[in-house]
C-alpha cells in the first residue's frame, strides 16, 4: 500500500452555493456544487458520511452529507440553526462561496445492506444522513428488496422531508416501499402518533432478511433494539449513525472521544456508524 | 543493534556537533526546583540528571498554538503554512517520554496523517537518556522503562561515560560521521550496564504488571473514588498539558480587524475543561468535573495498538504538577484493589 498523502488530510475545496431551502423553523437545506471541475469530477462519498464546512472567519462544523451519492460533483447539508457558525451559514445566498473538506467517517456499510430489505427509522435531525441512505436505495432499487422508511419527531411541522417523503407516495407504492411518519407529542397532528418503535408492526421488510440503519437520540435505540431483537432482527445487520463534537473528523483532536478503557473511539473516524454489538461492548456510545 | 561508548569528557563536544546540525533541544534546569525542554545555547546547560521536564517533548511536533493557514474571506481562498522542515535534534529524552511520541505517532501518522506534525517528525533526531525513577514514576507497570524504538541512539549512564544503542540509520550515521567522539565498549562497559540497570529497576515504588488495568477500570467504572478524586480537581488542565500523550487540539479562526482575512489557528485543548464536550444548543457530552475526570482516566488506560502499552507511559507529571495533589497512579492502585499487580 502506498503512504498516504499527507496533504489530503485536511484539504479543503471550494464550493459554490447554489440553493436554500427552508425545511422548517430551525432546519434549512443547502445544496452546493463544487468550484474545481476536476474536484466535482472525483469527489466521492458514501451515506453516513459528513464534511467539515467552513465558513472563513467564523469556523468550521461537521454535518452529514444528506443527498445521494449518485448525483457527482454536487451535495445537500440540512443544517439546524443551533450555534454561531449555524447562524451564519443560515444567512448565506445562493451563490455565496464555502470551504468543505472531507467526506469523513466510515458512513454505513452498503455491501451489508445489498440483496436485503431496508429499514430506515429517524428521530428529529436524525433524518437527515437518513435520508441518504434512502436515496441511494432508490437510485440502487434493483441492489435492495422491500424497504421501510419511519420518519418521527416531536411535532408535525418538525418532520424533516416530510413534503418530500409525501410526494413520493406514488412512487413509493410502485416500488414496495413504506414511508411512516409520526408526530410522537403533537396534538394538532393529523397523522400517525406515537414513537417510532411503536410502528413496526405497520413494516413491509421481513425482519430476518431485513438490514436496519437508526439515527437519533440515545433513548430511541435502546427502546429500538428492543422491540427490534424481540421481532427478530438479526443483530449483525442493525446499524446506528452517532454524533458527537467532531471538530477535526480525522481522529486527531478527541472531542468526539467516546467509550472506556477496553474501547476508547473518535466517533469521526472509527464512526459515526457502529453496529449492535458495538454499542453493548463499548459503554457510553449511547 | 550496534553498541558504542561516548566517554564522559567526548560529551560536550558530541552536543557541539549535533548543535550544528540543526536546532538543539535538551532538559534544562529552569528554577530550583523543574526542569523543562528548552533550545540548548551552551550545551554546557544541557542537564543530564533531571527527573522530568514540565512540558513534553511532543511539543516539538505539535505545538501549543500553530496556524494552520492564513485565509481571504472575499476570494474564500486559504493558504496553508506548512512547517519549514529545519532539523531539530531532540536531545536527553527519557524512556517512558520516547514512548509518548510513537503514541502520539500512532494517531498522528496514521492513514489520515496530519501534515504538521508529520513534516516536523520526519526532520527530527531523537537522542534517548537513561534515568532512574523517583517515586512519581511508574513506567516499570507500563512497560515503557526500556524502550527498543523510536531513538536514533539511546544513552545509557555509565560511571565514565555512555553505552549508546543505535537505534536507526540516522543513529548509525551520527556516529560514523563523528568517529572521533566515540570508541568500542569493553567488557568493563557491559557490566557497567547491568549494574545501572539492576539498580533502576529496583528503585521502582510500584512493581508488576498494569496490563489489565484497562478491564479493572471498566468492571468498576461507578467507583466511588471518581467522584471523591474530581472533588478535589480544579480543572486547570496541568494533568493534560503536561501529559507526554495528550494530543486534543481546539480549532479557532481569527479574523483580522476588516474582515477580509485573518487565520485559523489550533492550540492544545484539554478533556478537563468544560468547553471540551459541550456543542452548540449548549448540549454537554462530559458535563460534570466528574464526567471529564472519569474520561481521562478512562483515555489514558486504553490500549495503543503501536506500542502496545496503555496511553499512560507512567511518567508521573499529571500527579507532579497537579495543584490539588491528584495522585493518579494511587488512584489507578485503589480501583485495581489489593494485591493481583500492584
Amino acid at each position: 500500500m502506498s503512504k498516504p498523502d499527507p496533504m489530503k488530510t485536511y484539504e479543503t475545496h471550494k464550493c459554490r452555493l447554489l440553493r436554500v431551502y427552508g425545511l422548517t423553523e430551525h432546519e434549512k437545506l443547502f445544496l452546493f456544487r463544487f468550484d474545481d471541475p476536476e474536484i466535482a469530477q472525483s469527489w466521492r462519498f458514501m451515506p453516513g458520511q459528513f464534511v467539515e464546512l467552513s465558513l472563513l472567519g467564523h469556523g468550521e462544523v461537521p454535518i452529514s452529507i444528506c443527498s445521494s451519492a449518485r448525483r457527482m460533483g454536487f451535495f445537500e447539508l440540512c443544517i439546524r440553526k443551533a450555534g454561531r457558525v449555524t447562524s451564519e451559514i443560515h444567512k448565506l445566498k445562493p451563490g455565496d462561496m464555502v470551504r468543505i473538506r472531507g467526506p469523513y467517517g466510515n458512513g454505513f456499510p452498503m455491501d451489508r445492506f445489498y440483496d436485503r430489505d431496508l429499514l430506515l427509522v429517524a428521530a428529529g435531525l436524525g433524518m437527515a444522513p437518513l435520508r441518504s441512505v434512502f436515496l441511494y436505495a432508490l437510485d440502487n432499487r434493483w441492489l435492495f428488496g422491500n424497504i421501510t422508511i419511519i420518519n418521527s419527531s416531536k411535532l408535525g411541522k418538525e418532520l424533516l422531508f416530510a413534503k418530500e417523503l409525501k410526494a413520493m407516495r406514488d412512487i413509493a407504492t410502485a416500488e414496495n416501499i413504506e414511508i411512516i411518519q409520526t408526530a410522537t407529542r403533537d396534538p394538532d397532528w393529523g397523522g400517525l402518533t406515537g414513537r417510532a418503535p411503536t410502528h413496526l408492526d405497520k413494516v413491509n421488510v421481513d425482519p430476518t432478511k431485513c438490514t436496519a440503519a437508526l439515527c437519533g437520540p440515545p433513548r430511541m435505540y435502546k427502546s429500538m433494539f428492543e422491540q427490534m431483537i424481540k421481532l427478530g432482527y438479526d443483530p449483525r445487520y442493525i446499524f446506528v449513525n452517532l454524533e458527537r463534537r467532531m471538530k477535526c473528523g480525522v481522529g486527531k483532536c478527541g472531542h468526539c472521544n467516546i467509550g472506556t478503557a477496553t474501547s476508547w473511539k473518535y466517533t469521526c473516524k472509527d464512526g459515526p456508524v457502529f453496529d449492535y454489538y458495538d454499542i453493548i461492548s463499548i459503554p457510553g456510545l449511547i | 543493534m550496534r553498541y558504542v561508548k561516548l566517554p564522559k569528557e567526548k560529551v560536550c563536544e558530541f552536543l557541539e556537533r549535533l548543535k550544528s546540525m540543526g536546532t538543539l533541544y535538551g532538559p534544562k534546569k529552569i528554577s530550583e526546583k523543574f526542569y523543562d525542554f528548552r533550545e540548548i545555547g551552551d550545551v554546557k546547560e544541557v542537564e543530564f540528571e533531571y527527573n522530568r521536564t514540565i512540558t513534553p517533548p511532543r511539543k516539538y511536533f505539535f505545538p501549543e498554538r500553530e496556524t494552520v493557514f492564513t485565509f481571504d474571506t472575499v476570494n474564500v481562498e486559504i493558504h496553508e503554512t506548512m512547517p519549514e522542515g529545519k532539523p531539530i535534534i531532540l536531545f536527553g529524552v527519557h524512556a517512558c517520554d520516547i514512548v509518548g511520541l510513537r503514541i502520539m505517532d500512532s494517531r498522528f501518522i496514521d492513514d489520515l496523517p496530519d501534515p504538521y506534525y508529520q513534516i516536523r517528525r520526519e526532520n527530527g533526531i531523537i537522542i534517548g537518556l537513561s534515568c532512574l525513577p523517583d517515586e512519581y514514576c511508574f513506567c516499570s507497570v507500563r512497560r515503557t522503562d526500556f524502550v527498543d524504538a523510536g531513538f536514533d541512539l539511546f544513552l545509557h549512564l555509565l560511571p565514565d561515560g555512555y553505552l549508546v544503542r543505535v537505534g536507526t540509520v540516522t543513529g548509525h550515521k551520527l556516529i560514523e560521521n563523528s568517529p572521533e567522539y566515540f570508541e568500542e565498549i569493553s567488557s568493563e562497559d557491559k557490566d557497567n550496564f547491568a549494574k545501572f540497570e539492576t539498580k533502576r529497576r529496583s528503585m521502582f515504588t510500584v512493581q508488576g504488571n498494569w496490563d489489565d488495568m484497562r478491564y479493572r477500570l471498566e468492571l468498576h467504572l461507578d467507583h466511588p473514588m471518581y467522584m471523591r478524586e474530581s472533588d478535589k480537581c480544579l480543572g486547570c488542565g496541568n494533568c493534560t498539558l503536561t501529559c507526554p500523550t495528550c494530543r486534543c487540539y481546539e480549532v479557532k479562526d481569527l479574523p483580522t480587524l476588516d474582515g477580509t482575512g485573518g487565520e485559523r489557528i489550533r492550540f492544545w485543548d484539554s478533556c478537563q475543561f468544560r468547553s471540551h464536550g459541550l456543542v452548540a444548543g449548549g448540549h454537554n457530552f462530559r458535563p460534570t468535573k466528574k464526567d471529564r475526570f472519569l474520561n481521562r482516566y478512562q483515555c489514558k488506560n486504553a490500549y495503543c495498538e503501536t506500542t502496545t502499552t496503555s496511553y499512560c507511559v507512567g511518567c508521573g507529571r499529571c500527579t507532579y504538577f497537579c495543584p490539588a495533589d491528584i495522585q493518579f497512579k494511587e488512584n489507578l492502585l485503589e480501583v485495581y484493589g489489593t494485591g493481583g499487580g500492584a
